[in-house]
């Protein structure tokens, strides 16, 4: 079954941390350490008594720290053919873990999905994300897979719905969603454009849609679509008439007819791809018909899920809209969202200085040691602190990225892969979210929010990968 | 690897770069607007509150206060910061002294504006503001005022009173914000830039649970609020209760003036009320009793009202004609109990006949002042009779009659004096000498204020001119008050034409005349009665206008009481006692008072005026 187990175990535990990507190891301190230095400017109390007391946020956060240093080393020694083995394990205890926590757990903020014990709190759903991973790379490196095969698809499809459904379950959507960075993995072990294309093209819809008037989003789509097929094929002149006649028609028919400007473009759309397709099959240029196609999914998909969005009840309606941010939520997270810019734009270039954010300060960032704690980075420290957070995160995940790559062995790759899907997709939806370009998903920064659970499970997710590639590197020709 | 795969590993690499840029343009960008950001941080965590100053006070001419300011305190409350969990809503009523209904009512108003500050109660006192602060609890504010008193307690619409600012008082004065206040009527209004003071603003920092943390920047940037002025009015305010007690249960006017300055000694409008009354928690009730009282207390009539002269307007015919030539002093005309013309009689009383200048002015004929007038409007010289009331309009107006005088009280009445024009459309210009008769002895359609008539006593009193009758002599800090109180204002009359009938107001209280009553032993007091027709079934209006001592006079006074009778029967005694109380701060005559307090005018008209008003506020 170990078909890659040809180098002898021994060999490299003596030599484990002589191995370890020091790079990663580095990043992944320095941005531990930022993260503490932050909490503590977040929960710092001047009128505290004692600086050092247990009761402080930040000195929860460096006994945390303490215990990821020792798991870290636990998950360093350990034998990598563990992690192999106990995959199918670790994911039916993570399984496990989230039904407990849904029958038995805790609510927080809505959310059914915590685990208390005498003061500290743990959710599950960290560890589900090690264990989905852990399951992913196993599924996706068994000798026989291949990504393109419908019933391959199906099981690295139930392996991340098993643990969806029941986080959806705990009212914890947010986290659920973090699952969808798998897409991302996928993409690199080569699933079909065919197949991911239309998922990212739908999203994009469904999302816009909500966003955006229909005429703007196919405005928008012509647009896009005469730009790709000029790239294809050039012919400036050609295309630029095309999109002047579309568009042109539209607003002729709109005015003539009083139409909607929407339902105009529609009706002079539907005729230009009736067009479009007798010119694909005359000429044979099927590299268009691809496009078209998409363009035709458009045109049923924008207007059905409006339908559909339509006939749902008004306060599902505004869990949708707040999800995608478009009204406020009844917790005021809109206040949250604006109250993080003002922190971050009032930053400067160069900060207000350690502990001098009055945004910070005075409290009028909610959740700023957690899931906010990067507002505390941008109004302290300015553009010149949140340039070197997002530039550290962006290193680690390209520095796991390329460990994936180096790693010869499909567990490997793909676990590494999964690690830095999930930091992207938490960065960019925890960062983008402090800066108003995300919707507020209550997903926190990893590393550096507040918070045991999250700064353990990520210390292990990544810990696993440098165990990993500390395996393999020693041996392995490949230099990237 | 395979080159698809190396192809795959790029584009990703390149989504997460762009995923940094996305989120480091974004960040870029926000920079461009750090100082819109920095604003609203500054807005959230500096507040600033606005310090009120005290209310400028008002001292009178002895330097005794008339008008002082209290520290005080409003009760704000933000419904949306009270406390969830209820609060000791029984000490609270306690403290605010309000009753458990009323902070009900309060606090489901503010409920309609839940992050508004507002209103529960005004004028708590200072200790229970204090009490008030100990309670601590969050979401009930308090806000410094200041509260007028009035040691006195008098002078009600001579003073003003201070209300809550308007809509239009907000948009017209930048100052205003709403929930200030405003003097409003009186000098509270007249003055009121000198006496709100300045607003000043302090910062604090305050956190999320607005909670004030202390001074922004050590209070280097707060503006401390400067106090207002201190007035000193020429007012006396022993004269002005002692005259506004002799008035008690009459209506009427009494205005005294300082000839030598234009200074207004004692302002009193009848019936006044208590200024108190209009200060604290019962002034909108007290305010509406007094709106509904037909005898109108809340009417400053000593400036606003229109009175019909009278016989000390026959002073004023004199004067024009003996500037015009048409009478000398010792010009005689008959009088047997009347002047006779065209089948009509202006009567008159009974006297000696026939009289000369000075007789006639102490006896009050109205036959001699009949002829002088119809003398003076048919003089051959004007051509026509409209063209003599023409010349006759220029010479009153320049008494200070028919126009406001320019004086620093708020709101003062213009009063009337007929024209030919308006004589023209009354009769559609068929008007003769004697359709305007009336006007000789100030009856018809002759106007004027009180304040216009103690003005012509001054001017009698001064031989020939006045200066703008004022109620405010100095302001606190400055050198003096406005320029236009220290010019003369000369009548188109020579003072050499004053001597005959200064001759006459002085026989007519010292030697024989209507005025005896005013008799002071050592004081050369000049006087001149009234009793001017309201209508055939009323009793006349009694009037006296009067100033003393005859030479270097001290004070010129009118006094008018509607409905009193003769001017020798109530007006006289009233003006010789508040001439004896100023000049010798003395009564020689305590029988005198009682006269005066007991005498009751017959408000026959004004009691019917309430029946009919209350009868008809029931019915709706």
């Amino acid at each position: 079954m170990y078909e890659y187990n040809y180098i002898s175990s021994k060999q490299y535990d003596n030599r484990l941390f002589g191995n370890v990507d020091k790079v990663a190891l580095g990043l992944y301190i320095a941005i531990v350490l930022l993260g503490l230095l932050f909490i503590t400017s977040a929960s710092y109390d001047p009128n505290a008594e004692s600086f050092f007391s247990l009761s402080h946020n930040y000195m929860k956060q460096a006994m945390w720290l303490g215990v990821s240093g020792v798991v870290a080393t636990i998950v360093l020694l350990l034998d990598r053919r563990l992690f192999h083995m106990f995959a199918t394990p670790a994911y039916i205890v993570g399984i496990g873990l989230l039904v407990a926590a849904l029958l038995f757990g805790r609510e927080v903020n809505g959310a059914k999905a915590w685990f208390e014990f005498g003061g500290f709190r743990v959710q599950p759903v960290e560890f589900a994300k090690i264990a989905t991973a852990l399951m992913m790379a196993r599924v996706m490196s068994d000798y026989s897979f291949n990504i393109n095969r419908p019933i391959d698809l199906i099981k690295i499809g139930a392996v991340i719905m098993l643990p969806f459904s029941i986080i959806v379950l705990q009212n914890d959507t947010g986290s659920g969603l973090v699952l969808a960075a798998f897409l991302f993995v996928f993409i690199r072990e080569g699933l079909s454009k065919y197949i991911y294309f239309p998922i990212i093209f739908t999203i994009v819809l469904f999302i816009t849609s909500l966003i955006f008037t229909p005429l703007t989003i196919f405005t928008a789509l012509l647009v896009l679509f005469t730009l790709y097929s000029l790239l294809r094929h050039g012919s400036l002149a050609g295309h630029v008439q095309f999109l002047c006649m579309v568009l042109l028609g539209a607003l002729l028919l709109s005015l003539l007819t009083s139409l909607d400007g929407y339902v105009a473009l529609m009706i002079v759309m539907s005729v230009a791809v009736i067009i479009l397709l007798y010119f694909v099959f005359k000429t044979h240029t099927l590299s268009l018909l691809w496009p078209i196609v998409m363009f035709v999914y458009a045109m049923i998909f924008v207007p059905a899920s409006d339908f559909l969005f339509s006939k749902l009840e008004p306060h599902q309606q505004n869990r949708i809209h707040t999800f995608v941010g478009v009204v406020d939520d009844p917790q005021n997270l809109g206040y949250n969202v604006r109250q993080s810019e003002i922190a971050i734009g009032s930053g400067g270039i160069f900060g207000k200085g350690f502990l001098e954010g009055t945004q910070n300060r005075y409290n009028f960032v909610p959740e700023k040691h957690t899931d906010f704690i990067f507002s505390v980075v941008g109004e302290e420290w300015g553009f010149m602190g949140a340039m070197t957070v997002i530039v550290l995160y962006i290193a680690l995940i390209l520095r796991l990225m390329r460990m994936g790559e180096r790693i010869k062995e499909p567990f490997g790759r793909v676990y590494c892969y999964s690690v830095a899907a999930m930091l992207l997709l938490h960065v960019c939806v925890n960062i983008g979210m402090t800066i108003g370009v995300m919707p507020v998903m209550g997903i926190p920064l990893p590393l550096m929010s507040y918070g045991g659970s999250s700064l353990l499970a990520f210390t292990i997710l990544i810990m696993i990968a440098i165990r990993l590639d500390a395996s393999t590197s020693d041996n392995d020709g490949l230099s990237l | 690897m395979g080159n698809s795969a190396k192809l795959r590993y790029n584009v990703l690499r390149i989504v997460v770069i762009g995923v940094g840029v996305v989120l480091l343009g974004r960040l870029l960008w926000m920079q461009f607007n750090a100082e819109e950001y920095r604003e609203m941080a500054r807005g959230n965590s500096i507040k600033e509150i606005v310090e009120y100053p005290m209310r400028g006070e008002i001292l009178d001419r002895n330097g005794e206060y008339i008008v002082k300011s209290r520290v005080c305190y409003d009760v704000m409350v933000v419904y949306n910061e009270l406390p969830d969990e209820g609060f000791d809503t029984t000490r609270l009523i306690s403290i605010l002294d309000i009753s458990r209904e009323k902070l009900d009512r309060e606090l489901r108003k503010a409920s309609d504006n839940r992050s508004a500050q507002t209103l529960i109660v005004g004028y708590l006192t200072q200790d229970n503001k204090l009490r008030l602060d100990e309670q601590n609890i969050p979401g009930i504010y308090t806000r410094f005022r200041t509260a007028r008193e009035y040691p006195r307690k008098v002078g009600g619409n001579l003073l003003g009173y201070v209300s809550e600012v308007k809509e239009e008082d907000i948009k017209a004065d930048s100052y205003y914000t709403a929930g200030d206040y405003k003097g409003s009527n009186g000098l509270e209004s007249a003055y009121e830039e000198l006496l709100r003071g300045k607003k000043g603003v302090s910062y604090y920092i305050t956190n999320s649970h607005h909670a004030n943390l202390g001074a922004y920047n050590n209070g280097n940037n707060d503006i401390p609020p400067q106090r207002g002025l201190t007035l000193t009015s020429t007012i006396d305010i022993r004269l002005q209760e002692f005259a506004e007690d002799l008035m008690e249960g009459k209506v009427g006017s009494i205005v005294a003036i300082e000839p030598a300055t234009g200074e207004i000694l004692a302002m009193v409008s009848s019936p006044s009320y208590n200024p108190d009354l209009l200060v604290g928690r019962q002034r909108g009730n007290n305010y509406m009793e007094m709106f509904h009282d037909q005898r109108q207390p809340l009417f400053n009539r000593s400036a606003k009202a229109k009175y019909p002269p009278g016989s000390t307007f026959k002073l004023v015919q004199g004067l024009i004609a003996l500037e015009e030539g048409v009478l000398s002093p010792s010009t005689k005309y008959p009088c047997h109990e009347g002047y006779r013309y065209g089948g009509r009689t202006m009567k008159c009383h009974a006297h000696s006949s026939p009289l000369d200048l000075r007789d006639a002015v102490a006896h009050s004929c109205n036959a001699y002042f009949c002829y002088v007038f119809k003398d003076m409007i048919t003089n051959s010289k004007y051509g026509s009779v409209k063209e003599g009331v023409r010349v006759w309009n220029d010479y009153v107006y320049s008494f200070g009659f028919g126009r406001q005088l320019g004086t620093d009280l708020y709101g003062e009445g213009e009063g009337y004096v007929p024209t030919p024009e308006f004589y023209d459309s009354r009769y559609n210009g068929r008007w003769n000498w004697g359709t305007v008769l009336s006007c000789s002895i100030g009856q018809g359609e002759m106007g004027c204020t009180p304040l216009q008539m103690a003005n012509l006593a001054a001017i009698i009193a001064n031989r020939g001119y006045y200066y703008t009758p004022h109620l405010i002599k100095a302001i606190e800090g400055r050198d003096s008050i406005d320029r236009r109180f220290y010019e003369r204002h000369y009548t188109m009359v020579d003072s050499v034409n004053f001597v005959p009938i200064v001759e006459g107001m002085w026989r007519s209280v010292n030697v024989s005349g209507t005025s005896r009553g005013a008799y002071l032993e050592g004081w050369d007091v000049c006087g001149k009665t009234g009793t001017a027709q309201s209508s055939s079934k009323t009793p006349d209006h009694s009037t006296f206008l009067s100033f003393a001592p005859k030479n270097n006079p001290k004070i010129a006074i009118s006094v008018y009481v509607e409905y009193g009778g003769f001017g020798s029967t109530i007006a006289v005694p009233i003006a010789s006692l508040i001439e004896e109380m100023y000049l010798t701060d003395t009564i020689t005559r305590p029988h005198l008072i009682e006269r005066v307090k007991n005498f009751k005018p017959n408000y026959g008209y004004y009691d019917r005026k309430q029946r009919n008003y209350d009868a008809k506020r029931n019915k709706q």
